[in-house]
C-alpha cells in the first residue's frame, strides 16, 4: 500500500515537472529564449518558434511516456523513481539543447548593454522579510531547546525514521548526534532560508531603457510575490521542522505513537503552497514581472541582457555586479550573483556547516 | 520617471557619466530641491557597477554643491544657492573660460559659440533666481 502511494506521489511529480517545463518558455522576460538575451525583435521569428515547438512537443512526449512506465510498475517504487530519474535527466539534456539552439541566435557581445538606474526608491520592503527570519530562527531554537532538554530522559535507543503512517520504522542507539542532528540542521536551515527571505525582497531590478518605468513597476510587483512565496514557504518549514523535532522526541520518551497525520499534511500543504504559488507566479506576473510588461520592444539592459555573464543560461557571474539575488533568465524566481565573492562565501559556508554537523552526528 | 543610462562602452568613465547626468537633471529642475536620490546601494545594483563607483559620483557633485549627503538622510537634492561669493564663482568662471577657448580652437566662431551657449540654458530649462 505504502508502495502505491509512493509510485502515485513520483507520477504526480513527474506530471507537475512537466507541467511547468511546459509553461516556462512563454513566461520568459521578452527578448530572452531558453536563457539567451537574442532581443525583442527576433523572439518572434519562424526560428525561435521551431526551437519553442521541439521543446513543448518533446517535453509532453516524454511526460506522458514517464507516466505511464511509473504507472506500469505500480508496485516497484524503485522503479518509479529511477523513472523520475531518467526523466529529469532528459529535461537537462533538452534544455541544454535548447540554449545551444538558442545560443545561435545571440545578440553580438559587443557593444555591451547600457544600464539603466531609475531613481526612485522601490519603497520599503516591509517587515515580512525581516519577521520571517526572527520566526524562523525562533523556531528552530524552541527546537533545539527543548531536545537538549529532553535528552537526559530519553531511552537508550531512540527511532530516527518515520513512514508516511507517522510511525517509526528505524531506531539508532541514543546520542547527541542523533538527537540533536535534525535541531541543528533546523537552525541551519533558519537562518539560510531566512536570509534568502530579506536577501529576494532587495533582488537587483531589471530594468528595459526608455519605457517610462513600466519595467520598474512589473519587476517591483514580481518581487513582491516572490518575496511573499519565499516568507510563506519558510514559515510552513519552520513549523514543520519544530513539530517533527517535538513529536521525534515525543515519540522516544513513548508520549506519542509517531508524528501526527496533521504534521504530515503540513508537508503536503508546503508542497501544494509551493507548486500552487510558482504556477501562479508565472501566469500572473511572468518571470520578472513578464506578463505585465506585455510584449514590449524596449530592451533589456545591464546583467540580464549581457550574454557574456551567463554560464549555459542559467548561473549568472558578474564580479562588477554588487547584487546578491537577480532574476533568472530561465524559469522562475531569483538566482544567485556567483561572481560577488560574498555569495560564493556564504553558499560555501552554508554547504560546509550542514555538511559537517551531519558527519559529526554520523560519526 | 527620471532614469540614469549608462554606456559601458563610452570614453567617459561610468562615475563621470553618473555625475554628468545628474548634474544636468539638477540643473534643468528635473530634479527639485529637496528630492532624495537612491541609495548608492540600490544605484549601484541597478547599474551593475561597484558601490565605489556610484559613491564616487554622490561625493563629487557633494562638492560641486549639487547634492547634501548626510548619514541620516542621504543624498538629497541641494537647493541653489541664493548668492555666490566670489571665491565660489572664480573657479567657475575659468571653467566657462577654458571650454570657451577649448571651442574656439576647435573652429566655432563666435556668433555659433553664442547660439550653442542659447541652446544649453535653454536645455537647462532657464531657471533663474532673482
Amino acid at each position: 500500500m505504502e508502495g502505491t502511494a509512493v509510485v502515485w506521489i513520483v507520477a504526480l511529480e513527474t506530471v507537475l515537472a512537466g507541467a511547468l517545463h511546459l509553461f516556462l518558455p512563454r513566461i520568459a522576460r521578452h527578448g530572452l529564449l531558453f536563457g539567451v538575451y537574442i532581443g525583442e525583435e527576433r523572439v518572434q521569428s519562424e526560428v525561435t518558434s521551431r526551437i519553442r515547438r521541439a521543446w513543448s512537443r518533446t517535453v509532453l512526449a516524454g511526460t506522458v511516456v514517464t507516466v505511464a512506465l511509473q504507472l506500469l510498475f505500480l508496485r516497484r517504487p524503485p522503479v518509479a523513481i529511477a523513472c523520475l530519474g531518467v526523466y529529469l535527466t532528459g529535461l537537462v539534456g533538452l534544455y541544454l539543447w535548447a540554449y545551444l539552439s538558442a545560443k545561435k541566435l545571440a545578440l553580438p557581445a559587443s557593444p555591451p548593454p547600457p544600464a539603466v538606474a531609475i531613481l526612485e526608491e522601490d519603497g520599503s520592503a516591509g517587515l515580512l522579510p525581516h519577521l520571517t527570519l526572527v520566526f524562523a530562527v525562533v523556531c528552530s531554537l524552541l527546537g533545539l531547546a527543548y531536545a537538549a532538554a529532553a535528552y537526559p530522559s530519553l531511552p537508550a535507543q531512540i527511532p530516527t525514521h518515520f513512514g508516511f503512517s507517522g510511525a517509526p520504522d528505524a531506531w539508532n542507539p541514543k546520542s547527541p548526534g542523533t538527537v540533536l542532528l535534525l535541531p541543528i540542521l533546523g537552525v541551519i536551515q533558519a537562518f539560510g532560508l531566512g536570509l534568502v527571505c530579506v536577501l529576494v525582497s532587495h533582488a537587483k531590478r531589471a530594468l528595459r531603457l526608455g519605457d517610462g518605468g513600466a519595467s520598474l513597476r512589473a519587476q517591483l510587483a514580481f518581487r513582491r510575490a516572490v518575496t511573499r512565496f519565499v516568507c510563506g514557504v519558510t514559515w510552513i518549514v519552520s513549523v514543520m521542522f519544530l513539530l517533527v523535532t517535538v513529536f521525534s522526541i515525543r515519540t522516544a520518551q513513548g508520549t506519542s505513537a509517531g508524528i501526527p497525520i496533521a504534521v504530515l499534511a503540513l508537508a503536503g500543504l508546503m508542497i501544494l503552497v509551493s507548486l500552487g504559488s510558482i504556477v501562479v507566479l508565472g501566469l500572473r506576473y511572468g518571470q520578472g514581472g513578464a506578463r505585465l510588461e506585455g510584449p514590449t520592444k524596449a530592451p533589456l539592459t545591464d546583467g540580464l541582457a549581457d550574454n557574456r555573464y551567463w554560464v549555459l543560461g542559467m548561473f549568472y557571474v558578474n564580479p562588477s555586479d554588487p547584487s546578491v539575488m537577480v532574476e533568472r533568465r530561465f524559469g522562475i524566481g531569483y538566482t544567485v550573483n556567483l561572481g560577488n565573492w560574498k555569495v560564493v562565501a556564504g553558499l560555501a559556508g552554508f554547504l560546509l556547516l550542514t555538511l559537517g554537523v551531519t558527519l559529526l552526528a554520523v560519526l | 520617471m527620471q532614469a540614469l543610462v549608462i554606456d559601458p562602452a563610452a570614453h567617459e568613465p561610468v562615475y563621470g557619466q553618473i555625475a554628468r547626468q545628474l548634474r544636468e537633471a539638477i540643473a534643468s529642475g528635473t530634479l527639485a530641491p529637496g528630492r532624495a536620490l537612491p541609495a548608492v546601494r540600490t544605484v549601484a545594483g541597478d547599474l551593475g557597477v561597484n558601490l565605489n563607483t556610484v559613491a564616487r559620483a554622490y561625493r563629487q557633485l557633494q562638492d560641486e554643491g549639487f547634492l547634501e549627503i548626510t548619514e541620516r538622510a542621504g543624498a538629497r537634492v541641494a537647493a541653489p544657492s541664493e548668492g555666490s561669493s566670489r571665491e565660489r564663482l572664480d573657479p567657475l568662471r575659468r571653467d566657462l573660460r577654458t571650454a570657451l577657448a577649448r571651442l574656439r580652437q576647435a573652429g566655432v566662431p563666435v556668433p555659433d559659440l553664442k547660439k550653442m551657449l542659447e541652446a544649453e540654458l535653454a536645455a537647462l530649462g532657464g531657471r533663474r533666481r532673482g
